[in-house]
């Protein structure tokens, strides 16, 4: 039975893995996820090296106690949060339907 | 004293009350696990909101209730990366590991090895470091439940670390996964509107008062204020000071004499009390920035290769966070993708909201708790907070102990989570057969251990000694994850490889800081943060080596990466654990 079922879902996956929209699909989650992170890190990462070239900027007064370098440094939360915000949005709107399709097209050739 | 006392009885009331609950709310979601399956996943079938409080519950730790507010009160501005870190190190997760995970079937490190790479080797020597990753992050947890237990009532650390590790090793026992999303969702509500309350009236005595940060002066004594001395310290005086000392001060010995600190430093040693009048400049441990106008600028003079450190710290927890055992196994409870979206949105959500309130205690806690700068306690910060605003009447006692409370339910909800993880691997992989008696005979093995190491180790600042941990975990489990999921390349032998050369180089470099052999140049830097080092060799070894035994690639490599990146409405993912609960013997 197990052999059964094994066969079937092997050539599912042949199927699927030859088709373009499975390509287009991967290459679409890879476009999205590789540059987003790196553009991610960057900002982090540059935001301590303006903090420590930059002190002056970085201390310019905004009000009360709060300077630039506070603000930069909670915009950290918001970005973050506004990056997974706009992945799921992409999911949503780009990664789900094309999965649809990917599933219509092998049971319509299946 | 008699604040203390009443806030005492109060904290350990409040405490009970949240263990209570605990056990409540677990010992009702047993009725509804059948089987072992929904002990360790429950069921897949919570809800987003549920589960992204559980997430977050379980996330924030004892290093995020109270070692951030701890580290912002002394280090200032270079703490802030610690809660960023943790927070962007989520968003890792969600980006390269969370969705292929959930499709492999696989909800643990070990599960997703051997699926991956059909390794038995493999498979043994990431079960070994989820055990040592988890006991590693257990130990704060649990020297935290100590820390608060002891500030909040005359009560020696250690009943509290023995109470947090009973109460955990119960509710795992008496409730496995599903009882615990609740509890844990429970809890990270608890923790931040504990958190809340005292940050609002700190907020508004903030802006109602004329007190301002951005002084070239260190913070001063807001009232007459005691300061016992529990460790030898060594001060740094920026601007002269009168104190009243008993106890031993620069080689002194004195019994309630009057000294003048002049300019410099000055050690004080151990189990002597320190007395500074209302608007006395406070003396600041040595290696924290002194002035208010330092301790508001990144890399202040004086600290060294501040730049390195911060690198190194972004990287461990922006890669480390999905190493994390009890952070992993959480993505499966969700029913399918779109939720485990979903859910990451809440999550992230949460984690900000609870990040900005530590940080803001932790700046108010300068001005209000200013002696935790001199007895070097910093993790305190959050405890006592609320009674230096509020006076030690009841309505200080009272916020004091719920703050208790919340930093119980801290300690509670991630131990619990490492608890079942470990205990899980343990049932599974040593044990061998994932039944239900011999999770729970692992649950209280995974919960005793720690606690022998809590009581006999000596404790670091919570945050940091979380850092490490999560600098173990970058090192080692996300090149697997990461190299594992997005290239086909990886063979048995390079992920054997990678791993051990990444736990060994950061675990080993840990292990030599804190014997103090490291130093404070560029090499003393690295050995105390070690994954700008150890987390690109790990990745590097992984690649080398299966590059260069390539022919030792599974044949069914492809097939297994088309099933981690096909969507899930395929029907080509593989329920592991419902194939594994069928094979069982019962």
């Amino acid at each position: 039975m197990s052999t059964t079922s094994e066969r079937s879902t092997r050539t599912i996956y042949e199927q699927v893995q030859e088709s373009p929209e499975f390509t287009q699909l991967r290459s679409r989650l890879r476009r999205f996820v590789f540059p987003m992170s790196a553009a991610f890190l960057i900002w982090y990462l540059a935001y301590v090296l303006m903090a420590s070239y930059l002190p002056g900027f970085m201390a310019t007064k905004v009000f009360g106690n709060i300077n630039v370098g506070l603000l930069i440094g909670l915009m950290q939360f918001v970005t973050t949060f506004a990056i997974t915000t706009i992945y799921v949005r992409y999911a949503d709107k780009h990664l789900d339907p094309a999965a649809e399709r990917i599933r219509k097209h092998i049971e319509g050739g299946a | 004293m008699d604040g203390v006392t009443t806030t005492g009885v109060y904290a350990l009331v409040a405490m009970g009350i949240v263990a209570l609950l605990s056990a409540v709310i677990g010992s009702l979601g047993v009725r509804v696990a059948r089987s072992t399956s929904d002990f360790l996943v429950a069921s897949r079938t919570v809800g987003p909101a549920a589960n992204a409080g559980a997430i977050s519950g379980e996330y924030l730790s004892a290093a995020s209730f109270l070692g951030v507010a701890g580290l912002i009160l002394r280090d200032g501005v270079d703490a802030l990366w610690y809660p960023v870190g943790y927070t962007a190190g989520y968003l890792a997760l969600v980006l390269f590991v969370a969705a292929p995970l959930r499709r492999s079937g696989a909800y643990t490190v070990p599960d997703f090895a051997e699926a991956r790479l059909r390794s038995p080797g493999l498979r043994k020597v990431c079960t070994l470091f989820v055990v040592v990753i988890g006991w590693l992050y257990l130990l704060p947890q649990l020297q935290g439940a100590g820390l608060t237990v002891a500030t909040v009532t005359s009560l020696p650390p250690w009943s509290g670390a023995v109470g947090a590790a009973v109460v955990v090793v119960a509710t795992v026992v008496m409730g496995g996964m599903r009882s615990i999303t609740f509890v844990q969702a429970f809890q990270y509500w608890l923790k931040f509107s504990v958190l809340a309350i005292p940050a609002l009236f700190a907020v508004v005595y903030f802006f109602s008062g004329d007190r301002t940060f951005d002084r070239p002066a260190p913070p001063e004594f807001p009232d007459r204020t005691t300061v016992q001395i529990r460790t030898d310290v060594v001060l740094q005086v920026k601007v002269p000071v009168n104190i009243t000392v008993t106890g031993v001060v620069d080689g002194v010995a004195h019994s309630g004499a009057s000294v003048r600190w002049e300019t410099g430093r000055h050690t004080v040693l151990a189990d002597s009390e320190l007395q500074f009048g209302a608007g006395a400049p406070v003396p600041v441990v040595e290696g924290a920035p002194v002035t208010d106008a330092d301790w508001l600028t990144p890399f202040p003079e004086g600290r060294e290769f501040g730049l390195l450190g911060t690198y190194s710290l972004i990287i461990a927890t922006f890669l480390g966070t999905m190493g994390l055992p009890h952070v992993l196994v959480r993505f499966y409870t969700n029913p399918d993708g779109r939720a485990a979206r979903r859910t990451a949105v809440i999550v992230l959500a949460l984690l900000g909201a609870f990040y900005m309130t530590v940080t803001l205690l932790g700046a108010l806690s300068r001005l209000y708790v200013p002696q935790l700068l001199v007895s070097g306690d910093t993790d305190a910060a959050v405890l006592l907070l609320p009674s230096a605003i509020l006076g030690s009447g009841w309505v200080g006692a009272l916020l004091g102990s719920i703050v208790a409370a919340g930093a119980w339910a801290a300690f509670l909800s991630t131990s619990s989570g490492l608890v079942v993880s470990i205990a899980g691997v343990l049932s599974t992989d040593v044990m061998g057969s994932g039944r239900v008696r011999d999770f729970r005979i692992s649950a209280v093995i995974a919960g005793a251990v720690p606690l022998a190491l809590s009581l006999g180790v000596t404790r670091l600042d919570f945050s940091e000694a979380v850092a490490l941990v999560f600098a173990v975990a970058a090192s080692t489990f996300c090149p697997l994850l990461v190299l594992g999921i997005w290239w086909r390349g990886l063979t048995d032998v390079g992920a054997i490889a990678g791993v051990l050369v990444g736990g060994f180089l950061s675990a080993g470099a840990v292990a030599l800081s804190l014997a103090g052999l490291g130093g404070t140049g560029a090499l003393g830097v690295l050995l105390y943060r070690p994954a700008l080092v150890s987390v690109p060799a790990a990745f590097l070894t992984m690649a080398i080596i299966s590059k260069l035994t390539s022919r030792r690639r599974p044949a069914d490599a492809e097939q297994v990466l088309l099933r981690l990146h096909a969507p899930e409405r395929l029907g080509l993912s593989r329920d592991r654990l419902a194939e594994r609960v069928r094979k069982a013997p019962t």
